[in-house]
């Protein structure tokens, strides 16, 4: 061994991150992009190439900017995956127009088919060595000896067979774009940038009568990284200073370094759903404090994530912990609130509990089913002034283990006044150890 | 426009000698008329007379417990006043409820089927917030500050924190007094630092009441939830402390009277104990309901 050789382990884990990377700045020419393996990546560029200048000129970008990146790629141009594929691998830099697919195969050797070893291997041993002598071959002898996937192969290179490639992001709904002669970096530029790209997102969604549910803001950096940027709103949106907005907030929070700038940003809608048109109105006061109510859960959100605001909804359950949800908020106008109005519990619950039952020491209670005379909460001591109970509630059978302990739970007061929840788990007797207590919330 | 500088002179006078002069603000015109726009009454007379008619409705009003482990009757206090101004604004909305994730985990979360119990709140009139860091609550609190689609908004800190100052409370006053609704600013176990708020209350505690029956009061039961407040701060400078009751059917204060050892009486109207007397009820029943709606 040559004693200045580097040794370097083996990363794929590594490896596969750099492709992601790359995948991500590949966006920039089309939002279809697909993994080939661990060494290629598939572009559907189709109706984008006339943005770049044509097919051999959005080739020749494509493979000058990788190696201004400092990555030797290797690429080609067709009009199926197999043969672009097959194009990359061993005629690097063509460009193949449709129907010449058979021509370029030809001379090629059988892996450029996507097959493998052992196929290829058979097919040598037989003298087909090149995909040209496959084609000429009878198709049905060779389905019987080889197999069905040597045809499927040749036809989906060739054409014959349609083959998709799965991109490896969500497509979005609708997307603008804007590539940039001179990169930005300052955050208000790209907050303007923003505005100017959500008009003409706006005008794209009016066409479609429709509004955006969730957006994404797509940052594509000088040097190939990538930062992507999403955010869900409350309701179906559409007007740019607020689009412009919210990016705003979820800017001042995202870690961004623009470093030497962005070249190119764009603004996706990734999923959109349709947009009623309110008249902006004579007397509709109230449906404004309803939007201005979205618009502000939605900054919230945007800047401190989507559980930041939520809105509690009563579960149909005995246990105190499980009779609540939350769900992130919605925008709901009063009508429907009020339909939905709760019946009144007859039954006395806290007003705050805990996120989990905290144990409490008991010394003795006055009765064994009583409730405690005193006890010790966060190292604390109570002596109880008056107590209430105890209200039973079982464990939920069809949910829990069978053999779960009920809970026996006492509205306390103590001497000062405080009133709290605790509950004894489990009934005296039932078990070799003694039932614990627990405090579980506090009342007003 | 001169009263606005006079305003900012006055305020940068008191920043120099240390006082703090900020009072809720009236138009002159509308001082001591007694009308109900600019204050929400609660109906508890003499902490409405202490108050000057009763809390301001479009004000900072900071609510301060001594301890953490009062967050409960501090919580339900602010909240009935939150439900008070709720049932009396025009158009019901819902409650926006701030805290920072130190007080969820030492007071516990706002739990809804006791609020719907307690004050008659829908879980859907209500809307819960929650930040890390007492600065995001702050962020959130100011940007809800300036929203009228909310009927009051609770924003609730534990400790002294340096981001809670006069400049930041009293921004949080100015924007709240733009859109005519309160908010209310818990101060969970933290002494009393100048705020811009013109009224604060210090809620601690106390002994409920008795629960009513046929038969009266039953001894040794836990009724209406009360509380003790403190007022160390307002428009008219009276100190006062006072026991208050929360009736939930009424959905108001009362006041229990120093002299009725901690038990009062309700006034409500209650069903008169059964008795040997002859049954006459029968044969007027229908004639009274078609006389009432006539």
């Amino acid at each position: 061994m040559h004693p200045q050789v580097e040794i370097v382990e083996a990363d794929p884990e590594a490896d596969a991150r750099l492709l992601g990377a790359l995948a991500d700045w590949c966006d920039r020419y089309t939002p279809l992009v697909a993994m080939s393996g661990n060494d290629g990546l598939f572009l559907d560029i189709t109706g984008c190439a006339h943005l770049f200048g044509g097919e051999e000129a959005m080739l020749k970008d494509v493979v000058t900017r990788l190696a201004e990146q400092g990555f030797r790629a290797l690429a080609s141009l067709a009009s199926t995956p197999g043969m672009a594929w097959a194009g990359a691998r061993f005629l690097d830099g063509i460009r193949v127009a449709q129907g010449g697919e058979r021509e370029a195969l030809s001379p090629l050797p059988l892996p450029a088919l996507r097959l493998d070893g052992p196929i290829c291997e058979r097919l040598e041993s037989v003298g087909l060595r090149t995909i040209g002598m496959v084609m000429a071959a009878p198709r049905a002898p060779l389905a019987r000896r080889y197999g069905a996937h040597l045809l499927l192969r040749l036809d989906q290179a060739l054409g014959g067979v349609e083959e998709a490639i799965s991109p490896r992001l969500p497509v979005p709904t609708l997307g603008v774009e804007r590539h940039l002669i001179e990169p930005v970096s300052a955050t208000h530029d790209i907050e303007r940038l923003v505005l100017s790209l959500a008009e003409t997102l706006k005008a794209d969604l009016e066409r479609r009568g429709e509004g955006a549910r969730a957006l994404e803001l797509v940052l594509f950096r000088v040097d190939g990284l990538v930062f992507r940027l999403r955010l869900g709103v409350s309701r179906p949106l559409r007007d740019p200073p607020t689009i412009q907005r919210l990016f705003r907030e979820k800017l001042a929070v995202s870690k961004i370094d623009a470093d030497f700038g962005f070249e190119m940003v764009r603004l996706a809608a990734l999923a959109t759903s349709a947009f009623r048109d309110d008249q902006t109105s004579l007397t509709g006061r109230n449906e404004n404090a309803e939007e201005d109510l979205a618009q502000f859960a939605d900054r919230i959100c945007a800047r401190l994530g989507g559980s930041a605001i939520v809105q509690p909804r009563l579960v149909a359950s005995h246990l105190p912990e499980r009779a609540v949800s939350f769900t992130p908020f919605r925008a709901t106008s009063a009508a429907v609130r009020k339909v939905r109005s709760e019946p009144f519990p007859l039954i006395e619950r806290p007003i705050r509990l805990l996120a989990r039952p905290e144990p409490v020491e008991v010394a003795a209670a006055e009765i064994p089913e009583g409730a405690p005379a005193s006890f010790r909460w966060r190292r604390v001591f109570y002596r109880v002034a008056r107590a209430e109970g105890p209200e039973r509630i079982a464990p939920e059978w069809w949910l829990d283990k069978p053999d779960a302990p009920t809970r026996d739970y006492f509205r306390i007061e103590d001497e000062e006044g405080r009133r709290y929840w605790l509950f004894r788990q489990g009934l005296y007797g039932a078990t070799p150890e003694l039932p614990r207590w627990y405090m579980h919330g506090l009342f007003a | 426009m001169a009263r606005e500088t006079f305003f900012a002179l006055r305020q940068e006078i008191a920043r120099i000698e240390g006082t703090l002069p900020e009072r809720l603000e009236l138009p002159a015109d509308k001082v001591g008329d007694g009308s109900d726009r600019h204050f929400l009454p609660t109906r508890a007379v003499r902490l409405d007379a202490v108050l000057g008619g009763g809390l301001p409705r479009a004000a900072l009003t900071e609510i301060h417990g001594r301890q953490s482990r009062d967050a409960g009757s501090v919580a339900g206090f602010a909240l009935a006043l939150a439900a008070l101004a709720r049932k009396q604004a025009a158009a019901p909305s819902p409650i926006l409820w701030i805290s920072t994730g130190e007080v969820l985990h030492e007071g516990g979360q706002p739990y809804a089927p006791g609020l719907l119990h307690r004050f008659a709140l829908q879980p859907s009139d209500l809307l819960l917030a929650s930040a890390r860091k007492t600065e995001d609550a702050l962020w959130i609190a100011e940007e809800a500050a300036g929203l009228s689609a909310l009927s009051a908004v609770l924003l609730e800190v534990r400790g002294t924190s340096a981001r809670l100052d006069l400049t930041a409370t009293r921004r949080l006053h100015h924007r709240t007094r733009a859109t005519g609704r309160p908010l209310y600013l818990l101060r969970q176990s933290a002494a009393p630092e100048p705020t811009a708020a013109p009224v604060r209350l210090i809620v601690s505690p106390a002994p409920a009441g008795e629960r009513h029956t046929l038969f009266g009061p039953l001894a040794g039961s836990l009724g209406p939830p009360a509380f003790t407040v403190t007022v160390s701060r307002s428009r008219t400078s009276i100190p006062a402390t006072l026991t208050l009751e929360w009736n939930r059917d009424e959905h108001s204060f009362r006041e229990r009277q120093a002299g009725s050892t901690g038990r009062a009486q309700d006034s409500g109207a209650v069903v008169s104990l059964s008795s040997g007397r002859t049954h006459s009820a029968g044969s007027s029943g229908p004639g009274m309901a078609q006389r009432k709606r006539a």
